[in-house]
């Protein structure tokens, strides 16, 4: 035969990446079961180990009359727990892990694009933004925290001898309750306190009287500002990205803010389990040393 | 050995083999031979419930440890230990206020083994959290929840959830001042919530403050509610697996 049929010379090159394909491939049993049997064999020594060595905490029965301090949820909620003490608790309590999830759940949606998948980051700057995305993730929120502790104004105290000059910059309360514009007898001190009780008349539909005082600078420190750091720092920080060609693609944007989010979270679960003490003040800490 | 090289003269290993793996007995159970062919290794998985999880071939990379570090099925293997160490804590617990303490402490010290099954399934507990979460970053850093494989992350964020909850219920359980002023902690969290955060709060508690009824709501949850869930959404993820073409592999 000298004219080759097309639809044979397509179907000889299905068969032919069809047998490549098989040649890729490996059998179950054993290569796949036997790893799986090793690893059960392995983690149940490793458990067992673990468990005959270190038990199990319990302390005192359970008392309501007693609270413990500090008291904390278990290790995993302690993220949620330490942005509690820096916004709004609807905020931290409940609204950003919901967005957060959502946001996790829609990551295939976004990025749609099907390259490079089924392999350890393999695109030229996937590893760098995995970098950028941990180090500005965690020195982030730390600069964040300390900031809001007050760290910078004890180090200056305690450098210079004397009080940190701009008492509004000491920390968030502060800048709540002494910034300029609304620190007590300025002009626009009335926005602490704005009281609108008298413009929902909910009484007249029958309803109860809502006694209702709108504290602008609190909203503010607690609501406005915390959200708009955590939309605007990662957005900042893509932008950035994408200025430097740190960040080009789709991907390398999303494993740059899934970097970041993920260092994030694990320095806020950190700081909250091993650096929040009594009063939830910031200093060492561990469970164990009380018990 | 492949099936069509039989050597003549029968070996004694060969005989006490056939009297092992080709009697009516095994025939009846596991349907094809011992596994040393391709034939009955293919027929080892294809036939057998549980490896048939499993499609019976898979790409050479995804046997390579550092592909998947085993997370998934460690998360999977972690869910079934605490299974089977929960039962035999039921036996001993009683989710009752009055109860429930004596009970944990009667474990740690006259029930045998019982500080060992209470240390592995604490242990594992807090593991799996770890496990799941690393799980979730290596399907994220393979690209492996790119089309069409979206809907299974999805699924997989539920894991997460759950995960977390049936942790965060069993937290209670002990009945100690960890439990209760965690437990406390945390639902006041749920209850700072706008509008439905209070009465949210209010059904999860069973009552304004942590006390019988909210033992008996966690206990409910955590050892029956949330377990019968994430066995739901296990199965569709694992199905979802088989379905989109095995694991994500290079285009
Ligand atoms: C209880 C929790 C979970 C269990 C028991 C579980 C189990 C598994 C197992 C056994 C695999 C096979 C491959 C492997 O071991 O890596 C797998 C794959 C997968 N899991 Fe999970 N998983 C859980 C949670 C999650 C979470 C939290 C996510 C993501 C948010 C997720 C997304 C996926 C995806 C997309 C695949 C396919 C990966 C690929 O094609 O390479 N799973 N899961």
């Amino acid at each position: 035969m000298t004219t080759a049929n097309p639809a044979e010379a397509q179907s000889a090159a299905v068969r032919g990446r069809a047998r490549r394909q098989r040649e890729e491939e490996l059998l179950v049993w054993p290569d796949l079961v036997f790893i799986e049997f090793i690893s059960a064999v392995v983690f149940t020594i490793l458990l067992v180990g673990l468990s005959v060595t270190v038990d199990a905490i319990l302390l005192d029965r359970a008392n309501p009359a007693v609270t413990p301090n500090p008291s904390k949820a278990p290790w995993y909620f302690l993220n949620l727990q330490e942005m509690l003490l820096h916004m709004h608790p609807a905020l931290a309590g409940v609204i950003v892990p919901t967005v957060a999830l959502i946001a996790l759940g829609a990551i295939p949606y976004w990025d749609t694009d099907n390259d490079g998948q089924g392999e350890w980051l393999s695109g030229p700057r996937h590893w760098l933004n995995v970098y950028v995305g941990a180090a500005v993730g965690s020195l982030g929120t730390l600069l964040l925290i300390f900031f809001d502790n007050g760290t910078h104004a004890n180090l200056w105290q305690a450098a210079t001898g004397t009080k940190f000059p701009v008492s509004w910059l000491v920390n968030m309360r502060e800048f709540q309750k002494n910034f300029p514009l609304w620190q007590d007898g300025a002009p626009l001190a009335f926005l602490k306190d704005i009281q609108l009780g008298g413009l929902l008349r909910a009484d007249l539909l029958g309803g109860p009287k809502i006694d209702f005082a709108l504290n602008i600078p609190a909203v503010l420190v607690e609501q406005i500002i915390p959200v708009m750091a955590m939309v605007g720092l990662p957005i900042l920080l893509s932008a950035v990205a994408h200025k430097r060609g740190i960040a080009q693609t789709k991907r390398d944007h999303m494993i740059l803010q899934f970097s970041g989010f993920i260092a994030v979270y694990v320095t806020l679960t950190v700081v909250g389990t091993y650096f929040r003490g009594q009063g939830l003040a910031l200093g060492p800490y561990t469970i164990f040393a009380h018990h | 050995m492949a099936a069509t090289e039989r050597p003549t003269r029968r070996s004694m290993g060969d005989r006490l083999y056939d009297a092992i793996f080709s009697n009516r007995v095994w025939r009846s159970i596991f349907r094809s031979g011992y596994p040393n062919t391709p034939r009955n290794q293919m027929l080892a998985v294809a036939t057998n419930v549980f490896l048939h999880l499993h499609p019976t071939r898979i790409h050479r990379t995804h046997v390579k440890i550092t592909h998947t570090f085993c997370l998934g099925g460690l998360s999977f293997f972690l869910f079934l230990g605490l299974t089977i160490s929960g039962v035999l804590l039921m036996f001993y617990y009683v989710p009752s206020v009055e109860r429930a303490y004596e009970d944990i402490l009667r474990l740690d010290t006259d029930v045998r083994f019982g500080q060992l099954m209470r240390n592995m399934h604490r242990w594992m507990a807090h593991g799996m959290v770890l496990t799941v979460l690393m799980h979730m970053m290596r399907v994220f850093y393979t690209g492996a929840y790119k089309p069409p494989r979206e809907f299974n992350w999805v699924i997989g964020v539920v894991l997460l959830v759950l995960t977390l909850l049936l942790s965060f219920t069993g937290y209670l359980l002990p009945w100690d001042q960890l439990a209760l002023w965690a437990i406390t902690v945390g639902t006041n969290m749920v209850g700072s919530a706008p509008l439905l955060g209070e009465p949210n709060r209010f059904v999860l508690v069973g009552g304004f403050q942590v006390g019988q009824n909210a033992l008996i709501r966690f206990y409910t949850l955590h050892v029956i509610g949330l377990p019968l869930m994430a066995a739901v959404f296990m199965t569709v993820h694992f199905w979802r697996i088989r379905r989109d073409g095995g694991l994500a592999k290079p285009l």
